[in-house]
């Protein structure tokens, strides 16, 4: 409904839409580009190219998928043109040992340490994990976001989990 | 995390769904949302606007070219044909051409 109100011309509509999907839009971003700043960038790229292509939207269609791909896209094409940049930097030494960390510095380890194993993913894969587990979208619909058979999608989100459940097996929830 | 995991489990994982959240969260929602709209809102740039001239000039350009070489291979065409129709009449007759059919058959260099 509201895609369809901004899909009429309606730039309130379009307001609530880039505030309802801003989030999503930037960690998708941030799975391909590994730098929040690039992620940033690649995201409102998104936005703005969802804007004016708004019109060839089928507003029958759940508009989360069809606006994510344009997103994984923009973050792709940023990706592949920027010059190679130091990914972010992990301290090997405080992770392997060290001083007791406290509970807030052993989550920070944790979260830097699952951004590296994330990083080490391929980009499709790193993708579909964070579409299904973080962004709770279905098997189907990541597939349309990729571009590639379901079948594939389960067996990307498969191979990626397996890859990082090492990481967490002390992982906590914390409120 | 579920232990059991195959490629047909069709949930989310929420333990593993939560620590990608945290780590790839972004910070400063409102600041962002901002300067989206502030971006979607800008009119577009004189470069931009040419820019998006200079793909319909390119396009509008390569359409004339092809008009242009299809007018050209069709005439080509067209004398090549003429050319053969007047060699055909020569070598069709029963009784050999006068000498002066022959030599007007001959193309002016």
């Amino acid at each position: 409904m509201l895609a369809a109100r901004a899909q009429a011309g309606d730039r309130t509509a379009f307001g609530e839409l880039v505030e309802r999907y801003a989030d999503q839009a930037r960690r998708v971003a941030r799975a391909v580009l590994q730098d929040s700043d690039d992620a940033d960038d690649a995201a409102q790229d998104a936005f703005l190219a969802a804007l004016v292509k708004l019109k060839q939207y089928d507003a029958t269609r759940p508009f989360g998928p069809w606006l994510m791909r344009i997103v994984a896209n923009a973050a792709t094409d940023r990706r592949r043109r920027r010059t190679v940049r130091r990914a972010e930097s992990l301290d090997e030494g405080y992770i392997g040992g060290g001083p007791q960390p406290d509970a807030i510095a052993e989550r920070a380890v944790l979260l830097g340490r699952l951004r590296k194993a994330l990083a080490e993913l391929p980009e499709r894969r790193r993708l579909a994990v964070v579409l299904f587990d973080v962004e709770g979208y279905a098997h189907a619909e990541i597939a349309e976001i990729l571009g590639m058979p379901e079948g594939t999608v389960r067996s990307e989100v498969f191979h990626a989990r397996r890859h990082l459940r090492t990481l967490l097996a002390d992982w906590r929830e914390q409120p | 995390m579920k232990d059991s995991m195959t490629p047909f489990d069709s949930h989310p994982d929420p333990v593993l769904g939560a620590a990608l959240r945290a780590a790839l969260a972004p910070e400063d929602s409102a600041a962002f949302v901002a300067r989206v709209l502030v971006a979607a809102n800008r009119p577009a740039a004189p470069l931009d606007v040419l820019a998006g001239w200079s793909r319909l000039g390119i396009a509008a350009a390569l359409l004339v070219a092809l008009f242009a070489g299809v007018a050209v291979a069709r005439d080509a065409g067209a004398e090549d044909a003429e050319t053969a129709s007047q060699d055909v009449v020569i070598m069709a007759g029963t009784e050999a051409p006068e000498a002066i059919t022959l030599l007007a058959s001959f193309p002016e260099r």
